[in-house]
């Protein structure tokens, strides 16, 4: 039976029924109530994945893609997600997460490439992705795709821009219309990947009505901080990651916070953190339920966990080349470049961490979970 | 204090004794106790040695310089010896950029120290401890002792209260990276003891040992490529030598090559493909002698068009060297020792 809307909905609900056409396991569950991680990895020989594995360690998929994936958005309700190409890429891939086979590879537009985020709308009827215009580069881009239900293929609809420089992670606000967006400020060349104007950075943090129109837009005091990803909390505190690009001895904020009506601002960290974290942070999860923030910082081989409210520092560890967070049951999972992937029980005060039964290594920035 | 580190040698012995079994284990631990933690004891020795000898230079005006030199150049060779080996404490938390500031590219070392001090008056040693990297490291120190437009012996009081700060700064650091090793939970035991907060195996801690050697054979080809242009198309670039000013760049090179050697003389065993291991000691070789036969200082030979291509088979040999080890080594040892392209996303 193929996949589409009309389909799920015959077969009997639209995410109930989601478990019973997939066979279960994808959703529910012959692999226990083991939540679904899906994320991009490389392999030892370099080769790019499209991976789906639970937090038991059963692998659901591995789906070989062309070009190196980032960030993933899975769809709100329909058993697909697209693994977005990492920039400046030329590709994505619409995945069936029922067996992880190739639904579609999206071609971006052109003179577009794919800045390695995208999500989908709640109603499942569009997504919209940060792409990058060649004719002006970094002029930041939101593409806007219709996904054809019946066909199961996104179609390019139009696109709007994101007021600002080299757009990189997005982000629904609790309303659910309009967009959180980290533009990163650099001009990247779409070929070489050289980062044009690193004296001359303009980052800030956007939040846009989806269909274009400007709602706010807050920069940092240190412009050379790459305004890179995010993640939003249920009451729409928005929380984000900076990459600094200035002088590698220099210590400078990397992690902001805009909570509901007060401006953008840095969120408190120590400075023995800031110096852990090497300049650079990866990526960004915040725990609705357990209202806790998490972020990998690779360079600095460092992950931790913060209290999102009080700011209190809840983990500050060790972890070999940390790539991507995801909130899960009870903590965060969190993979690695290069080592084994972890999950960090962070429910009371006295965080616990677990190895996991994923393959170690060579997984990228991002990990969705669900 | 002593029967810490009495207890911590007996928990050690023991681990030592059940990674007998397990032959990766066993090179991990013996890396950990044999290598890595003496060679960041060394270096904290040399810092001590570098604080008495400023404090003798400082109290005598009629005392000659050439032992601080001598101290300087022994606090230098440790640290270069080190770096292929620091792993942990010391490549964490900005800590190895107070040691030394390089590159410089904008000559800032000379800028911010003349600056400080024309600020600070005396200095005191917690005005150096708020101020730049840049000023609190090997660098700053060198730049003192071997710059030709200062006058150390007749302007003693303006630097030597910088000499000392820099001299005990160091020692701190040192110090307390050595903690950060020795501790409950330090380094030495999260090398030894297998899972732990930072390694879940011995497989783990190894692939970080080599890791942090194969950076350093990479930070070899940039000290190399960096004067020779190889950044500014071609373009000899000699002041951004490392430690040009006290003509030391070649020697602290070989210090380095042998940090890294080390680590490959305990790996060695675990290969069992004969031909790579014959291979891997002929380029730490190749490396070695051409280093040996180079004629003069870094930053004369730069500039010298007649030695362009012995310093490029140089970078070269360098060159071949790492990848027998990141991608050959990696392989036969089924571990991955690669890097993450964690370029900006």
């Amino acid at each position: 039976m193929p996949l589409t809307r009309r389909n799920l909905l015959g077969a009997g609900a639209a995410m109930a029924g989601v478990a019973a056409l997939g066979g279960g396991s994808l959703w529910t569950g012959t692999a226990g109530e083991s939540p679904l991680l899906l994320s991009a990895r490389n392999d030892d020989a370099g080769r790019h994945y499209a991976m789906g594995y639970y937090l038991n360690g059963q692998r659901a998929f591995a789906t070989p893609v062309r070009e190196r994936c980032h960030a993933v958005a899975r769809h709100p309700f329909l058993p697909v997600a697209l693994f977005v190409g990492r920039r400046p890429a030329r590709e994505s891939y619409l995945l069936d997460l029922r067996d992880g086979s190739l639904l579609q590879t999206l071609h971006s537009q052109p003179y577009r490439h794919f800045y390695g985020h995208a999500v989908f709308h709640a109603q499942g009827q569009w997504l919209y992705t940060t792409e990058n215009d060649l004719n002006e580069p970094g002029r930041g881009v939101l593409g806007r795709y219709r996904l054809d239900r019946a066909a199961l293929q996104l179609v390019h609809d139009g696109e709007a821009s994101t007021h600002g420089v080299g757009p990189h992670e997005l982000a629904w606000m609790p309303e659910g219309e309009s967009l959180v967006i980290g533009n990163g400020g650099i001009r990247t060349d779409g070929v070489s990947r050289q980062q044009m104007n690193l004296e001359t950075m303009t980052p800030s943090l956007v939040i846009m009505d989806r269909h274009g129109a400007l709602i706010s837009k807050e920069t940092l005091t240190d412009t050379q901080s790459s305004i890179r990803h995010l993640d939003v909390a249920g009451d729409g505190t928005v929380v984000t990651g900076q990459q600094y690009h200035g002088p590698a001895y220099n210590r400078v904020p990397l992690l902001a916070i805009k909570r509901p009506g007060e401006a953008y601002q840095p969120f408190p960290v120590s400075q023995t953190q800031l110096a852990m974290m090497d300049q650079y942070t990866a990526s960004i999860a915040i725990h609705r339920q357990l209202r806790q923030v998490a972020m990998t910082a690779p360079r600095g081989n460092r992950f931790f966990i913060w209290d999102l409210d009080s700011g209190e520092t809840l983990l500050d560890t060790p972890m070999s080349d940390c790539a991507g967070v995801g909130a899960v049951p009870g903590g965060f999972a969190v993979t690695s470049g290069q080592g084994k992937c972890r999950y960090f029980e962070s429910r009371t005060a006295d965080v616990q961490g677990q190895w996991l039964a994923l393959p170690g290594g060579g997984w990228d920035n991002h990990l969705w979970s669900g | 204090m002593r029967a810490l580190i009495m207890q911590g040698a007996v928990v050690l012995s023991v681990l030592m004794l059940a990674a007998c079994s397990n032959p990766r284990q066993e090179v991990t631990v013996q890396l950990a106790t044999e290598v890595l933690l003496p060679a960041h004891q060394q270096w904290h020795d040399s810092n001590a040695a570098l604080v008495d000898s400023v404090e003798a230079y400082c109290a005598d005006p009629q005392a000659s310089v050439e032992k601080m030199k001598a101290a300087f150049f022994h606090a230098q060779s440790q640290w270069s010896y080190l770096q292929p080996l620091m792993i942990g404490p010391l490549s964490e938390g900005n800590r190895s950029w107070q040691v030394q500031f390089w590159p410089d590219k904008r000559n800032l070392v000379v800028r911010q120290t003349e600056a400080l001090l024309d600020e600070a008056g005396p200095l005191t040693g917690e005005q150096l401890e708020k101020a730049s990297v840049v000023v609190q490291g090997l660098t700053a120190f060198e730049y003192v002792l071997f710059d030709e437009s200062l006058a150390l012996a007749s302007s003693r009081d303006r630097y030597c209260p910088l000499l000392n700060g820099i001299a005990t700064h160091q020692w701190a650091l040192s110090e307390e990276v050595l903690t950060l090793w020795r501790g409950p939970e330090g380094m030495l035991l999260q090398l030894s003891d297998f899972p732990n907060e930072r390694y879940a195996t011995a497989d783990d801690g190894l692939a970080a040992i080599l890791r942090v050697q194969i950076t350093g054979v990479d930070v070899l080809k940039k000290k190399l490529g960096v004067p020779m242009g190889r950044l500014n198309k071609g373009v000899a670039q000699p002041y951004q030598a490392e430690a040009w000013r006290s003509q030391q760049s070649i020697g602290n090179l070989q210090a380095s090559l042998k940090g890294a050697r080390v680590v490959w003389q305990r790996v060695r065993s675990l290969v069992s493909d004969e031909g790579l291991v014959s291979d891997i000691d002929q380029a730490y070789a190749d490396v070695n002698s051409r280093m040996e036969a180079l004629p003069g200082s870094l930053v004369e030979l730069v500039q010298a068009p007649s030695h362009r291509d012995t310093l490029a088979a140089l970078y070269t040999a360098l060159d071949q060297l790492e990848n027998r080890q990141q991608i050959e080594l990696a392989r036969a040892l089924n571990i991955q020792i690669g890097f993450n392209a964690n370029d900006g996303d």
